[in-house]
């Protein structure tokens, strides 16, 4: 039984695409036989002008497609939101892929979860297309974190949570474990396959790693902590293969970025505490994409959740470490290598 | 009958059936049925990556025409179907893992696909 939510998708194929092979004897026979009056229906009439000319103008129209669908992640710096969308017919099947959209401030606008109802806009055959017309039809990402009556996103200067987390190396640490230095924390998860979303942020944190080790006083006042959106996939050792991919194989590199999973409960309160939104359908995880600066002394210095740049986080990161309040380090926890 | 006259009546048949014998498909050769549903997988799950510059990227992923044209994979690895649907499954460096988000028959047909790109 053919299965997934792709089945036949792309299968749209512009009829201009369709041309005559003419190198074969097969092909030679076509001809022969289109000649005749016989022909394919999609093959036909390709040499006639006025036909062209159709398909030159087909070629430049925009065609537009409903679309309904579920926002599975948004990047505001790449006007972008991916959306798990019913079949659209006449021009692809069900399936979950980024776009592009015609106005800026959907993206702001939308929140990972949300039902939506938009407008396909298709140009030059389909190589080009995007959103137009979005609108919100079931607002079920909001819903999803103001639901609890106790979400309470903390504020700058207030304390994070000093919950449980496991590292890589399958040992168990806390956020305070980081107190005395700046710490730097964002959430993936490993099997995210979207390229300008988590790639695209442990990307980041491991160019902030190879920067900051350049400079040794700033990497002994900073730390970084990737925590995953999916601990029953992520264990440690997923973990630890993962981490190491960013850090060139070298296991050293985890002395100052951690990654970690933490039960599903205490990553509910931890979301909530840092205002993220995140939810799980068919193996694929729907979320914000979050970047949390905590301060030497354990409480929320500063919040990332639409557009920032490596440099700006690196350059945070240095300035927290250096202008924080004098805060005693934290005992060395001696990793493995 | 000559041959010629023989083929051209395979194409008459083909074409009543609906069969666009002779057709390319965007300037590749025709795909079956499951190359088509492995380039259907292909542009949701791999083209994001492995199509276009991430300049954003640690790494940078390669791209995948003539896969299976030399003796060994991007990473070294011979170029087997074996080892293909392993590295699908498994990922490999800052490649994710599909698994549990593919099923066999869907990296069957991704694997038969990317035989078609030259």
């Amino acid at each position: 039984m053919r299965r997934s939510n792709c089945a036949g998708a792309l299968q749209y194929v512009p009829e201009e695409e369709l041309v005559i092979g003419s190198k074969s004897k097969v092909g030679l026979a076509m001809v022969i036989v289109l000649m005749s009056g016989l022909a394919v229906t999609g093959c036909k009439n390709q040499n006639k002008p006025d036909n062209l000319q159709r398909q030159a103008l087909e070629k430049h129209e925009n065609k537009r497609y409903n679309l309904r669908g579920q926002v599975v992640a948004k990047n505001v710096a790449a006007n972008e939101i991916t959306v798990q969308h019913d079949e659209i017919p006449g021009f692809m099947a069900a399936m979950t892929m980024p776009y592009k959209v015609k106005d800026p401030a959907t993206v702001q606008e939308v929140e990972p979860g949300d039902r939506i109802a938009a407008e396909v806009v298709v140009v030059n055959g389909g190589s080009n297309y995007w959103l137009e017309d979005v609108r919100i039809t079931e607002q079920i990402g909001r819903k999803s974190a103001s639901a609890a009556p106790s979400v309470h996103r903390l504020n700058v200067g207030e304390h994070v949570p000093n919950l449980p987390l496991v590292n890589q190396d399958g040992r168990t640490i806390h956020l305070d474990d980081f107190k005395g230095k700046a710490l730097l924390v964002t959430f993936i998860y490993t099997r995210c396959p979207l390229p300008n979303f988590c790639p695209r942020l442990s990307s980041q944190f491991a160019k902030i790693h190879d920067d900051l080790a350049k400079t040794p006083d700033d990497y002994r006042k900073t730390h970084l902590l990737t925590i995953t959106f999916d601990p029953k996939y992520d264990t440690a050792p997923v973990l630890r293969k993962y981490g190491l991919a960013y850090l060139d194989d070298d296991p050293s590199g985890f002395g100052y970025w951690d990654f970690a999973f933490i039960t599903p409960v205490d990553l509910r309160k931890v979301a909530d505490a840092f205002g993220l939104m995140y939810f799980e359908q068919d193996n694929q995880i729907s979320h914000t994409m979050n970047i949390v600066l905590v301060a030497p002394d354990g409480t929320v210095s500063k919040y990332w959740s639409q557009e920032w740049t490596t440099s700006e986080l690196e350059e945070a990161l240095r300035q927290q470490a250096r202008t924080a309040a004098a805060v005693p380090p934290r005992a060395s926890r001696g990793r493995t290598p | 009958m000559t041959r010629l006259l023989r083929i051209a009546c395979i194409a008459l048949w083909l074409a009543a059936l609906g069969m666009p014998m002779g057709c390319s498909h965007q300037g590749g050769p025709y795909l079956s049925e499951d190359e088509m549903q492995g380039r259907a997988l292909f542009e949701l799950h791999c083209a994001p990556c492995h199509q276009g510059a991430h300049p954003e990227l640690r790494k940078q992923p390669p791209k995948l025409e003539g896969l299976f044209q030399s003796k060994s994979l991007p990473s070294g690895a011979p170029a087997t179907d074996a080892q293909v649907r392993k590295t699908i499954i498994e990922g490999r460096g800052t490649m994710p893992a599909f698994d549990q988000r593919l099923s066999k028959e869907d990296v069957d047909d991704l694997v038969k696909y990317l035989h078609t790109l030259k």
